[in-house]
């Protein structure tokens, strides 16, 4: 050995000695030639509770933990150079980012100069336990919840268990108490003797563990009553959390669509002008999150969320104006021709697709803010997530603004009037044409905030519009024209019940298919909606 | 209570003055004219048979635009489900096509490929379809083109009608009913070829359709059948019943109390309608050489309704050049080509189109033929 | 000039059949309800076979909605309609109408892209179905009959004129004419006269008594010197119900009634 190695050496030692931590003693005991001292100082790890731990016992596990100049290092996937030399680069222990000599080069350390600290293959399974006592004793809620869960599918030992039962009697969250039950059940189901089992499959059913439904049924014991009395419980647990997630994913493809349509009840129901082009009108809500997305450069690395809060009143206010443009160039002059006006706006939403595409191309797609992301969980198998509670929260708040607007203010009672009778309103002063400019525009502005909500749950595209436009008119005609409380029962009712069917039955497409037949078939039997006015208003 | 009689003004009336029947007369001769010099230019080599078959596409579009005409110009019912129609035409043509091309172990080609296998059944399990085998007869097939899209819109119509579903709300449900269908026919297990529609046909009625001579003669027949159709739909119109079809439009409750019953004359336009789409469909299929779902997109319905808006409802002549026109301007304004240093490029044609929506609806209410009719009658009136 | 009383029954209305020889039309405890408004209250009303009568009343009296009722444009909330002996609540506008119940709407309702004379057409009497639509051609007989009519109302010079050039009163006119044509056993007539100018007014109330002679009417009217050149009963509607019937000048001197056009 030259001076120039011994000075790297020196450098060496004095680099990792800066380690000084007590978990190094410990693993390096687990270097120990002594199979009990090893065995102890496990246990010691598996009860100390200390989380960066979990990903060193598990590189021990694997075999990548070295014992190097009286330290313990990571070894990294080892490199074979042209005279199939072996080295092991080495990496710090808990960041794993890779040692650097002083002239920043990696330490390559040859396989002859390294010891290796690995368990004996009977040790194994008891290092995987400790893993998992330590992920079992994790701060976090939700880690521990998780684990908890996991333990009862593991392997099964006795530790684990008393674990387990210490964790049901004695964790703070209830949630975590229930799954510690379960999974120790679980645990004794499949491998404890059969009056564990007897027992365990009595605390199946009464915490209708749904994910033991496969272990129970492959007991065998078709005639056993007490599993069958588990079982049964089982499957009510399952109904509500298939009835749950209906109920959730109906309301929320319900709200878009009560979104959707609202605009268009003020457009369609009030003014009676059937504007094709609404769908873009929902596009370009959708666009104009994504450009303030752009312009508050939010990406999912650095999340900008204010970009959110801002993009609701420009998506409203740039769909409400495209609106007014629409109203003023070629809406206004087709108040008494709807069919014209049905092709014309349908020319206005060809050309808007167009040029989108032109100037932004195919796909795009809008980063939800982080406090959209993720969900809540109410029970096992039930979660809400934040978005689709989002949505459901706009929907309700437009609606409740609408009505507001329609009751309380000015000008919603001019809309009224002239809604009622143009002729009437434009004798007792009313800017009949303001008014329709306004109630155009705030059609127009409603799609954008659809177009917004839209946004949290895909991508967006030019045509993004079509895909809503048919729905939403069925939606406003069943619910009865001119009569927003129809389009809110309407619109919900729809969207359950294509989830219903999607859920139960049929798939996507045949639930479409069916929902679209059943609206034609409502409206055979029912010309003029849920709502009908009736008498002298009814006419044409 | 005012009796909205939505934009009758805005029609051309169906008793125009004789000087406008004469014009009329001369522009169809024209166009008759080109369209049988059409063949003759190509088997002179001229222009290319492509040329003739896509002439030949564009006329069958426009006998759907004859029977959309009868409908929206006259009886005043605007249907987004013509599209339907010619699709089921299509597709009854499409499914007899497929099987004289090429079969494996009887399945042809088109559904061979995406036959939709249950659970255990392999390669060399498939079976026909009886839908399929119905169609295994040509002459049935063209009863049935047209009969089926006949029916169908008859069903529609008397449910529709016979509950007073009307204006925009018939507009509405037709194109929800066209949606529907589209999912319909592209589903696989329907065992009609899923989004891929009905493709590698060979032969019809027993002729190569690749030879150039057939498709001169689908031509012909094309033309024969739109002048045929055209023929048919001035018996209707010029009849007690075009009048009634008039009445429909102008005020359904009055005739209602002149003691008829609109809805059965609706019913009746309607079905005829879908009959003349049908055959288009029918005629449409072999000369394009492929029948997909795609054919029922919403756009479609709406674009046969521009045809006869841009030609001018309310005449057939109209419509018939509406539907000419639009197509041309299509394959012009689809394709690449520049002038000097402007370069035109494919994608600018949906703003075209939407443009030509805007335009025709708001400034030519009466369309090519109200122009035609001003300028030339002008001139006439000077002489 | 004798007035017949009518002897509406006073308790069990279950004699219709005999009513029916008495009366061209009869209504029962009619009733029509939109949204809990009740538009139209009738116990009984009676229209005898070859009388004119005239109804009256304040805006929103329910003169339209009895219309409606009789014509089957509206369906009343409960009672029944009797005409010429047969049950018609049920049955359709066209129905009614083929039973021989014509109707002159308040606005006059004509086809304006057809031609008068194709206006006149439409309404002569015969099948009216599809296919025979696709076949019919007027009969000489037809043809003349259309023409004195469109010569007793002076619209024989515009027979090919596109109805939507007419004036107000032309209209009116094509419109009572395409009615008489139609050969209607009970002729219910909604503001004849509304709009119209003096000579015109008189020339449609000469029409009026001319029909009166061999047909049924019912004329809702306004202008009360109208009424009385038409000299004939009258029953006075007022909030859906009816309030006085008798001569003009005897419903005139009616203390509700005065106070009904007058207001409270």
């Amino acid at each position: 050995m030259n001076w120039v190695n011994y000075l790297k050496l020196l450098l060496l030692t004095s680099a990792l000695s800066v380690q000084a931590d007590p978990v190094i003693e410990q693993l390096k005991k687990l270097g120990s030639s002594d199979k009990d001292v090893r065995s102890v100082t496990l246990q010691e790890i598996a009860n100390s509770g200390d989380q960066r731990m979990i990903p060193v016992l598990s590189d021990y596990r694997m075999g990548s933990l070295y014992l190097y100049e009286d330290n313990v290092v990571l070894g990294l996937d080892i490199f074979t150079n042209d005279d199939l030399d072996e080295f092991v680069p080495i990496a710090d222990l808990f960041t794993r980012e890779p040692l650097l000599q002083a002239d920043g080069s990696a330490y390559l350390i040859p396989i002859e100069e390294i010891e290796i600290i690995e368990p004996s293959r009977k040790e194994r399974k008891s290092v995987l336990e400790a893993i998992t006592l330590l992920e079992l004793s994790a701060p976090d809620n939700e880690q521990r919840l998780e684990a908890v869960r996991k333990t009862g599918l593991g392997d099964h030992s006795p530790i684990l268990i008393s674990k387990l039962r210490n964790l049901s009697e004695s964790d703070p969250k209830r949630s975590i108490r229930k799954a510690a039950d379960e999974s120790s059940a679980l645990l004794l189901l499949r491998f404890g003797t059969p009056a564990e089992q007897a027992t365990a499959i009595e605390v199946l059913g009464k915490v209708r563990s749904v994910r033991s439904r496969s272990f129970l049924e492959n007991l065998d014991r078709p005639d056993d009553p007490a599993v069958r009395k588990a079982l049964k419980r089982i499957t009510t647990k399952e109904r509500q959390i298939s009835t749950f997630n209906i109920l959730n994913s109906g309301i929320s493809s319900g709200s878009i669509l009560v979104l959707m349509a609202l605009g268009l009840a003020v457009t369609f129901g009030m003014m009676g002008i059937i504007n094709m082009a609404h769908g873009e009108m929902m596009m370009i809500g959708a666009y104009t999150t994504y450009c303030m997305q752009e312009l508050f450069k939010h990406t999912p690395e650095s999340p900008n969320n204010i970009f959110f809060i801002v993009a609701l009143p420009m998506a409203f206010l740039v769909s409400a104006m495209f609106g007014g443009l629409i109203e003023w160039t070629v809406v206004r002059r087709l108040y008494k021709r709807p069919l014209e006006s049905l092709l014309a706006t349908y020319g206005v939403g060809l050309i808007l697709i167009q040029t989108t595409r032109l100037i932004f191309g195919d796909n795009r797609s809008c980063n939800t803010p982080t406090w959209l992301q993720g969900g809540v969980e109410i029970a096992e198998g039930m979660s809400l997530s934040f978005n689709r509670i989002f949505i459901f929260i706009l929907c309700a708040v437009c609606v409740g603004g609408v009505v507001a607007l329609m009751r309380y203010t000015t000008l919603g009672l001019k809309m009224r009037a002239v809604i009622q009778n143009r002729d009437m309103a434009a004798s007792m002063g009313i800017n009949t044409r303001m008014t329709d400019s306004f109630t155009f525009m705030l059609g127009s502005g409603l799609a954008g905030v659809a177009g917004y909500a839209l946004t949290t749950i895909g991508g967006i595209t030019p045509d993004m519009g079509q895909n809503y436009i048919v729905d939403s008119f069925l939606v406003v005609v069943t619910g009865g024209v001119g009569n927003l409380a129809g389009v809110v029962c309407s619109g919900m009712g729809l969207g359950l019940l294509n989830k219903f069917l999607e859920g139960t039955l049929f798939g996507a497409v045949w639930a479409k298919i069916i929902v679209l037949i059943v609206v034609i078939a409502f409206i055979q039997y029912k010309p003029s909606g849920l709502f009908a006015a009736k008498g002298r208003l009814a006419d044409d | 209570m005012t009796n909205v009689q939505t934009g009758s003004g805005y029609y051309l009336g169906s008793l125009a003055g004789s000087s406008a029947k004469q014009l009329n007369k001369g522009f169809l001769g024209a166009i008759l004219a080109l369209a049988c010099l059409l063949p003759m230019l190509a088997t002179a080599g001229v222009i290319s048979v492509e040329t003739v078959n896509m002439a030949g596409r564009y006329m069958a579009l426009a006998i759907v635009a004859l029977g959309l005409d009868l409908i929206w110009g006259y009886t005043g019912i605007l249907s987004l489900c013509q599209a339907l129609f010619f699709a089921i035409g299509g597709y009854a043509m499409g499914i007899h096509l497929a099987q004289q091309g090429t079969l494996h172990n009887g399945i042809p080609e088109a559904l061979y490929v995406v036959y939709p296998y249950k659970v255990g059944e392999t390669r060399g399990m498939e079976v026909l379809p009886w839908f399929w085998a119905v169609f295994k007869s040509f002459n049935l097939t063209l009863v049935l083109g047209m009969l089926l899209p006949g029916l169908f819109a008859g069903l529609i119509g008397f449910l529709g009608f016979k509950s007073r579903v009307k204006g925009v709300y018939f507009s509405i449900l037709t194109q929800a009913l066209t949606v529907a269908a589209m999912m319909f026919f592209s589903k696989n297990e329907m065992k009609l070829c899923g989004t891929n529609g009905l493709t590698h046909f060979k032969t019809i009625a027993g002729y190569e359709l690749s030879d150039p001579n057939v498709k001169i003669a689908l031509y012909v027949v094309t033309l024969l059948c739109l002048v045929g159709s055209y023929v048919l739909c001035l018996a209707i119109t010029r009849s007690r019943f075009g009048r009634v079809l008039l009445a429909v439009r102008d005020s359904e409750t009055a005739l209602r109390f002149a003691g008829y019953e609109p809805f059965a004359y609706k019913t009746a336009i309607f079905a005829f309608a879908g009959m003349l789409a049908g055959l288009a469909g029918m005629l449409y299929t072999p000369q394009a050489n492929i029948m997909t779902p795609s054919y029922m997109e919403a756009r479609w319905s709406i674009l046969m309704v521009i045809w006869v808006a841009v030609g001018g409802r309310g005449t057939l002549c109209g419509a018939v050049v509406g539907a000419l026109l639009i197509n041309l301007l299509y394959s012009v304004l689809t394709s690449q080509w520049s002038i000097g240093s402007f370069d035109w490029k494919p994608e600018y044609w949906p703003i075209v189109l939407g443009l030509l929506f805007i335009v025709v609806v708001l400034a030519l209410p009466n369309g090519v033929m109200g122009v035609w009719r001003k300028m030339v009658g002008k001139v006439t009136e000077l002489d | 000039m004798d007035w017949i009383t009518p002897d509406y029954p006073s308790e069990n209305p279950a004699q219709n059949s005999l009513w029916d020889k008495k009366y061209l039309l009869f209504l029962t405890g009619v009733t029509a309800v939109f949204d809990g408004f009740k538009a139209l209250d009738i116990d009984y009303f009676g229209i005898f076979h070859n009388e004119l009568r005239v109804i009256i009343g304040p805006n929103g009296a329910g003169k339209s909605t009895m219309c409606d009722v009789i014509t089957g444009k509206t369906r009343p909330t409960t009672g029944t309609v009797h005409y010429n002996g047969e049950e018609i609540t049920k049955k359709s506008e066209a129905e009614i109408v083929r039973s021989g119940i014509g109707r002159k709407f308040q606005t006059p309702t004509v086809y304006d892209s057809l031609s008068v004379y194709q206006n006149m057409e439409l309404s002569l009497p015969g099948p009216k179905g599809v296919w025979s639509a696709l076949t019919a051609r007027e009969t000489k007989v037809e043809r003349d009959k259309i023409m004195t009519l469109l010569e007793r109302v002076r619209l024989l010079d515009d027979a090919d004129t596109e109805a939507r050039y007419l004036s107000h009163g032309q209209r009116q006119w094509l419109a009572i004419s395409s009615l008489i044509l139609s050969q209607p056993r009970l002729l219910l007539v909604d503001e004849p006269a509304a709009g119209l100018t003096d000579s015109e007014t008189e020339l449609t109330g000469e029409l009026l008594l001319e029909l009166k002679k061999d047909h049924t009417l019912i004329v809702i009217e306004h202008d009360m010197d109208f009424v009385r050149q038409l000299d004939s009963r009258v029953t006075v509607l007022c909030e859906g119900k009816s309030m006085a019937e008798g001569p003009l000048d005897e419903v005139k001197v009616n203390p509700d009634v005065i106070e009904a056009y007058l207001g409270r």
